[in-house]
């Protein structure tokens, strides 16, 4: 799957506040999408932030090829109907339209997941989201890391136990209540040491934080996310305008 | 690095506790999304995933669960593979698969899970919460996720809202079933020996 990979790219020397303003207006604009020209041109700045990051589409795509097989049935689940004449055509249309917002939105993700390690990404929560939540939610990411693939081993060893006794021949129901009990207890004694050495090393309210910089870059990058995300408000004004000013032609005021 | 030399506040046991707790279940949550028990037949496998918003409401209440469902959501944000088949990134919670609002319905639902059970902010022992606050609280779970999660997938792959609903029916069974394997895992006391501690 994409994960962070060290390298020298644009994508790698801008901040990750500016990197992650820039998803969400892209996210807002590319589901904003309402005609095929917004599209393309969702889909070309798509294609900038993959250069930005030497990101190949078709990494991106091979990496998200569960999301896109699954997305590409919905056009069609939106055709299905029950009588004649048994597939509808526009309704799977809107849908195709609808789903095709999806692939630029996860290449964007994916390029920001390429190209920053998770303490920038720390960092940035802890630096943008003000007080002792910015620093629990910070200090929170950080340990999830560390902590998951400890957790999923945990997990694939209880089933691995529980299948060598033949426990898949048990209900699901059954397995589920061994596996999620088995998961708890792991988790309660892990989190009972975590507790001790937390305390142990003094866990404070003042973080030490990686050093961010805020460049020209980063304040550009951070200008064209906002403008993405007050695009779809500046075109739905711009389509109104014509309408005001025909009602200020026709309709005699004063 | 930035560090800070004047005076060192150190946050509370309590705090400690609950925060460590929050981080295990946000990591947990992760690794019930990456393990599914396998069903006979064509049938889609049987997901754990809901147990980790249904404990983190039980064992954490709304604030300290919902702070451990938030690290889960950021967590995979930041790029760790914790969504299922080990996605990861800000555009699979948005609009991956359609199934982005199940994410958000998980941290929803257990905040809004958390607060039926405990009735307070923090977190009070599941032995002085009464059977049917526990299963009031994992239902209103539930109905929150799909609640959140049916209407969002609408929205991303176009489908119409009834259509949408039809393509998640077959999964409501399924998950009350584990919403009593839940239920039976907190009469089973296992989950009473950590909240009263």
């Amino acid at each position: 799957m994409l994960s962070y990979r060290p390298g020298e790219t644009v994508a790698h020397g801008l901040d990750p506040r500016a990197k992650l303003g820039f998803q969400a207006g892209f996210a807002v604009a590319a589901l904003a999408a309402g005609s095929l020209r917004w599209l393309a041109a969702i889909y070309a700045l798509a294609a900038v932030a993959l250069a930005a990051a030497r990101l190949s589409p078709v990494t991106v795509a091979r990496d998200y090829r569960v999301v896109l097989a699954v997305l590409g049935v919905a056009p069609l689940l939106a055709g299905v109907a029950l009588g004649p004449p048994w597939f509808r055509v526009d309704p799977a249309l809107r849908s195709l339209f609808a789903v095709s917002r999806v692939p630029p939105v996860l290449a964007v993700s994916g390029a920001y997941v390429r190209t920053t390690p998770v303490r920038d990404t720390r960092a940035a929560l802890q630096r943008t989201i003000p007080g002792r939540a910015g620093q629990l939610l910070g200090v929170g990411v950080g340990m999830v890391f560390r902590f998951f693939p400890l957790v999923v081993e945990d997990l694939r060893t209880a089933r691995a136990a529980l299948w060598a006794r033949a426990g898949q021949r048990r209900p699901p129901w059954v397995q589920a209540r061994v596996l999620a009990v088995r998961g708890l207890n792991r988790t309660m004694v892990r989190a009972d040491r975590l507790t001790l050495a937390l305390r142990a090393r003094c866990f404070a309210w003042n973080p030490t934080l990686p050093a961010l910089r805020y460049r020209a870059r980063d304040y550009l990058v951070t200008a064209v996310g906002l403008a993405l995300a007050l695009a779809p408000v500046a075109a739905a004004a711009w389509r109104t305008l014509p309408a005001v000013s025909a009602v200020g032609r026709f309709i005699p005021i004063g | 690095m930035s560090q800070e030399y004047e005076s060192v506040e150190l946050v509370g046991d309590d705090a400690v506790r609950h925060f460590a707790l929050a981080v295990l279940v946000a990591a947990l949550t992760a690794a019930l999304a990456q393990v599914s028990v396998p069903l006979p037949g064509s049938l889609p496998p049987f997901s754990l995933q809901p147990f980790g918003p249904f404990f983190a409401g039980l064992l954490l209440g709304p604030l300290w669960g919902g702070l451990a469902l938030a690290l889960y959501v950021l967590a995979g944000v930041a790029g760790a593979p914790v969504f299922s088949n080990g996605n990861a990134g800000l555009g699979y919670v948005l609009v991956g698969q359609g199934t982005g609002g199940f994410i958000v319905g998980f941290l929803a639902g257990a905040v809004v899970g958390g607060a039926i059970v405990h009735r307070r902010v923090r977190p009070r022992s599941l032995d002085d919460v009464r059977l049917v606050y526990q299963v009031g609280g994992l239902l209103a779970t539930l109905a929150v996720v799909y609640a959140i999660g049916v209407p969002w997938l609408s929205w991303v792959t176009g489908l119409p809202l009834s259509r949408a609903a039809t393509v998640m029916a077959p999964y409501v069974p399924l998950d009350v079933v584990k919403l009593l394997v839940a239920v039976g895992i907190v009469r089973g006391g296992y989950l009473t020996y950590r909240s009263t501690r």
